[in-house]
Formats: structure tokens, C-alpha cells, sequence
């Protein structure tokens, strides 16, 4: 008797809210455009500050996305993850009608760097200018970095396994492996994603901290990894929700496979110690292609970290060397991220989706700002290049020392090799 | 402001504390509950500190617990009754 196949987890939906575009399918066209939308920090309260640069969310109306029940309890990162999560499951065509008859069988799976400190600041205001009868009730859950997996899953109905991870930036990813192993052991759908809202005044004090932020006033300048005039990192906010599915049940009903989690692996080499990073983030990738059971020549795009720090880019640089070999120097990398600027956990979602996107358009997007690499990478740069992309590997690391690795696979992918 | 809350002035707390729009009319009804309409006991607890905000008074502890406008109303208009 031959072992049953195993459930392999396909991405049935992206939903995109980015600084670059509402919806996924502008995400995408000002991605592959290479236009950036980074920009001075306009939001109040914030213009004082010495963090100039970041990638706002502008064109996304929460009251329009969210009812107002759900809006008045939540922080801004939980609405963006509400409306990705809208958008995802649309995508996916998993709609109430479907999902309330086997509520069971849908998760939820989120990862928050830092949770809600705009509705935090604000309730703490209350705090110490009015006195404590002033601090509303939904303080207690609204600025919880849970919160917007608890509230996806309210919202919707959805009572399947939940969970959230909280492992730096590269939780992102990590939340996405966590989807993809509860869907094959026996999960049908998990909604996984991270959404990040780190422009806010208390937030943006927390980072000042960071040695790797970038504070330059200049938006083309502010960003610009793997060139020696590397200045550090620009946060944004905004992010990216998918629905994870098994394969079997996704084409079952019909709905349209766009990839496959196809190999995850996490390492930590410790906060800000780039150096070491290389050797971790190498090995996460090795992990990756194990667990994908991928050759590294079959990697036909690298979506870096580019964190913008010198040490950190020649790490990165190094690992792709390092865990790829010869093909590290040969296989196209880019970094989109440059133009919409760093999301945190958000940053290797809205990275998964720009590679879902890839995949299916056979073409890489651009790295917007970057001229003149100082590494031995093939950096696409300038405009989109056309190739066909059938796996790709995304990389990223955390500012206190995670590194994560996920390969994707394109959606016709057969299962057996 | 009345020394009496009504209908009207709990459809505008509920909107603020809560973001549930209801008109005075459904909150009237006597069959209208709390759940129905989307507000959680998180959300009752917000209007409750709002009112002891505004005039100065502790609401019954049973006021929270309210299963329906109604019964909310008759709780806390006679503790404001027996307050003046």
C-alpha cells in the first residue's frame, strides 16, 4: 500500500494594503513600475522627529473597509490586516456563504513586530491627563500585537486553530510556515499574514533606538541597500494577507492555486550582529530548499532583506553566496521594498506577495532607488526584467537577530516531481 | 443635560464607545438586545464609564450586565433617580 500523499499548502489569495497602492493589483503595478512611493512623514504628531522618510499608507479609507463596531475597538495595524484579509479571502472566492457552514475549518495565523501603539499612545493619554475612568475598555485588547488575529477571527467567523507568532521581522515568514504546517496536518484553510501601523508618534520614538534607521530627509536617498551609499533601513507600514489552503481542497472547489509554501526554515544569530547574520540566514536558506526539496539552481529569483546597513548587505550577500554557490552570483535579486520602505513584520508578506505576483507575470520587479551595487549580486535594478519565474526565495531578517527563508513554488507546480 | 438618560443619548454613546449606529426607534424596542446589535460586554463597560463620567455617579455593577437597552436604562435611570 503506497503512503498517502502529503497535504501541500498552495496560496489560494494575496491581499495587499502597501504604501505603494490599497489594493494588490496596484501594489503590483506601481511594484513592477518601480515607483517610489517613500516620502516625508506627514502623519501628526510626528513631523518633529528626526525619522524624516517612511512609506505611508494613503490611499486606504479603514471606515469604508471596516464596520465601525470592529473600527472603534481596533488600532490601525489590525484595520489593515482586517481589509487584507478581505481582500485575500475575495481573492481565494471564500466568501461567508462558504466559510459559516465549517467555521472550524478556517484559522487564522498573524505576526506583529510592535501591535497597536497609536491606540495605545492615545488611551495612555487619557491616562495621565483625564485620570483612569478615562481609558476605554478595548485598551485591554486593541494594542496587543494579537489583536488582529483575534479580531480577523471574530470578524468573520472563522474558529479553526488561531495563533499568533511574535519572532521579529522574519515572524512574518515564520507565520506563514506555521499556516503551512497547520494546513497539512488536516487544517483546510488558514488566513496568515502581518500587517504593521509603526507610523504613529509613540511608535516612531521607539525606533529613534534603532542604530539601523535611516534619518535621511531625502525619499530617493533615504533607502538604498547594496550600494556604498547605504544609510540604513526607512520603515513603512501597511502589509499583506494570504490564504493558505490545502491543495486538495482548494482545487476541489475550484478555486485557483497561485503558489506553493513550498520550504521554510528560521535561524537566530542575536540583535544587530550582522556579521553573524550571514551564517544564519545561510543556513535558513539551506533549511528552505531542504524542506522544498530544491536545488539551488532552481531558484529563479531572490527577494532580498536589504536591510541598507553595509555590514548587514555584505552578510546578505555572503549568504546568498554561501547557500546557493555558484548561482548565488548568477540568479537575479531584488528588492522592492526600496521603494515602499521597510514593514516590519509586514516587510517579507508584502515581499511573498510581489513574489506570488512574479511568478504569475514572469516578470521581476525592480529595486527603485539603487544604482551601482557594491556586491557581487545580480541586482534588478531600474526597470522590471522579464523572465520566467517558476521558484522563488525570500529572505528576511529580523532587527534582533531572526533570519527566516521561505521558498515559493508557482502554482502549477505538479506535487510530484 | 436631563437628569433622566434616553434613548437618544444612548444611541449617541453607543455610537462613540462602541461604533454601533442604532436609531432612538430600535433602541426603544423592547425585544432589541445588546448582542443583536453588536455590542460586546467590552463595549457596554465603555458606555458605562462614560456615563460615570459625565455625571459624576457610580452605575449599579449590574448595569454592565445588561442584556438589552431596555433593562439598561431602567438600571441606571433609577440609580441617577436615587443619586438626586
Amino acid at each position: 500500500m503506497s503512503e498517502p500523499r502529503p497535504r501541500r499548502a498552495a496560496v489560494t489569495g494575496v491581499g495587499v494594503i502597501a504604501p505603494n497602492g490599497a489594493s494588490t493589483e496596484t501594489f503590483w503595478k506601481s511594484t513592477k513600475e518601480g515607483i517610489c512611493a517613500l516620502d516625508r512623514v506627514t502623519r501628526d504628531g510626528c513631523e518633529h522627529l528626526p525619522l524624516r522618510v517612511a512609506g505611508q499608507v494613503r490611499d486606504f479609507d479603514p471606515s469604508a473597509a471596516i464596520e465601525g463596531n470592529f473600527l472603534v475597538q481596533t488600532d490601525r495595524f489590525t484595520h489593515f490586516a482586517m481589509g487584507a484579509a478581505d481582500l485575500a479571502l475575495d481573492d481565494a472566492q471564500l466568501h461567508r456563504s462558504g466559510t459559516d457552514g465549517a467555521p472550524f475549518s478556517v484559522g487564522v495565523v498573524t505576526a506583529a513586530g510592535s501591535g497597536g501603539g497609536e491606540f495605545g499612545q492615545r488611551e495612555l493619554q487619557q491616562l495621565w491627563s483625564k485620570g483612569r475612568r478615562y481609558v476605554g475598555p478595548y485598551q485591554s485588547i486593541a494594542w496587543f500585537y494579537a489583536a488582529s488575529t483575534g479580531q480577523i477571527s471574530i470578524r468573520r467567523g472563522f474558529k479553526g486553530p488561531c495563533s499568533v507568532v511574535a519572532a521579529d521581522e522574519a515572524g512574518g515568514l515564520d507565520a506563514l510556515a506555521h499556516a503551512a504546517r497547520a494546513v497539512r496536518r488536516g487544517t483546510d484553510v488558514i488566513v496568515a499574514g502581518a500587517t504593521e501601523a509603526p507610523i504613529a508618534p509613540y511608535s516612531m520614538v521607539c525606533q529613534l533606538g534603532y542604530e539601523e534607521l535611516s534619518t535621511v530627509d531625502d525619499p530617493a536617498r533615504a533607502y538604498r541597500p547594496f550600494t556604498s551609499a547605504a544609510c540604513g533601513f526607512v520603515p513603512a507600514e501597511g502589509g499583506a494577507m494570504v490564504v493558505v489552503e490545502a491543495e486538495e481542497a482548494a482545487r476541489e472547489r475550484g478555486a485557483r492555486v497561485r503558489a506553493h509554501l513550498a520550504g521554510h526554515a528560521a535561524t537566530f544569530t542575536g540583535a544587530s550582529r550582522w556579521e553573524e547574520s550571514a551564517e544564519g540566514l545561510a543556513q535558513a536558506v539551506r533549511g528552505a530548499l531542504a524542506e522544498a526539496d530544491c536545488a539551488p539552481e532552481e531558484i529563479d529569483v531572490v527577494f532580498a532583506d536589504a536591510l541598507g546597513v553595509p555590514q548587514a548587505d555584505r552578510a546578505e550577500a555572503r549568504a546568498i553566496a554561501d547557500a546557493l554557490g555558484a548561482h548565488g552570483t548568477r540568479v537575479p535579486v531584488t528588492a522592492p521594498k526600496t521603494g515602499i520602505g521597510r514593514g516590519y513584520c509586514a516587510a517579507p508578506l508584502m515581499d511573498t506577495a510581489a513574489a506570488v505576483l512574479a511568478m504569475e507575470h514572469g516578470l521581476i520587479p525592480p529595486t527603485p532607488n539603487v544604482f551601482d551595487i557594491c556586491h557581487d549580486l545580480d541586482l534588478v535594478t531600474g526597470r522590471a526584467r522579464a523572465a520566467e519565474v517558476r521558484t522563488a526565495l525570500v529572505l528576511s531578517r529580523g532587527l534582533m537577530g531572526s533570519n527566516s527563508a521561505l521558498v515559493l513554488r508557482h502554482g502549477a507546480t505538479d506535487a510530484s516531481p | 443635560m436631563t437628569d433622566r438618560i434616553t434613548v437618544e443619548e444612548l444611541a449617541e454613546l453607543m455610537k462613540k464607545c462602541t461604533g454601533v449606529t442604532v436609531t432612538p426607534e430600535e433602541l426603544s424596542r423592547e425585544e432589541t438586545a445588546f448582542e443583536t446589535l453588536g455590542v460586546d460586554s467590552l463595549g457596554l463597560l465603555g458606555i458605562v464609564g462614560e456615563l460615570e463620567n459625565r455625571y459624576g455617579t457610580p452605575m449599579p455593577t449590574d448595569a454592565e450586565r445588561s442584556k438589552t437597552p431596555r433593562q439598561f436604562l431602567d438600571l441606571v435611570n433609577s440609580a441617577l433617580m436615587a443619586g438626586a
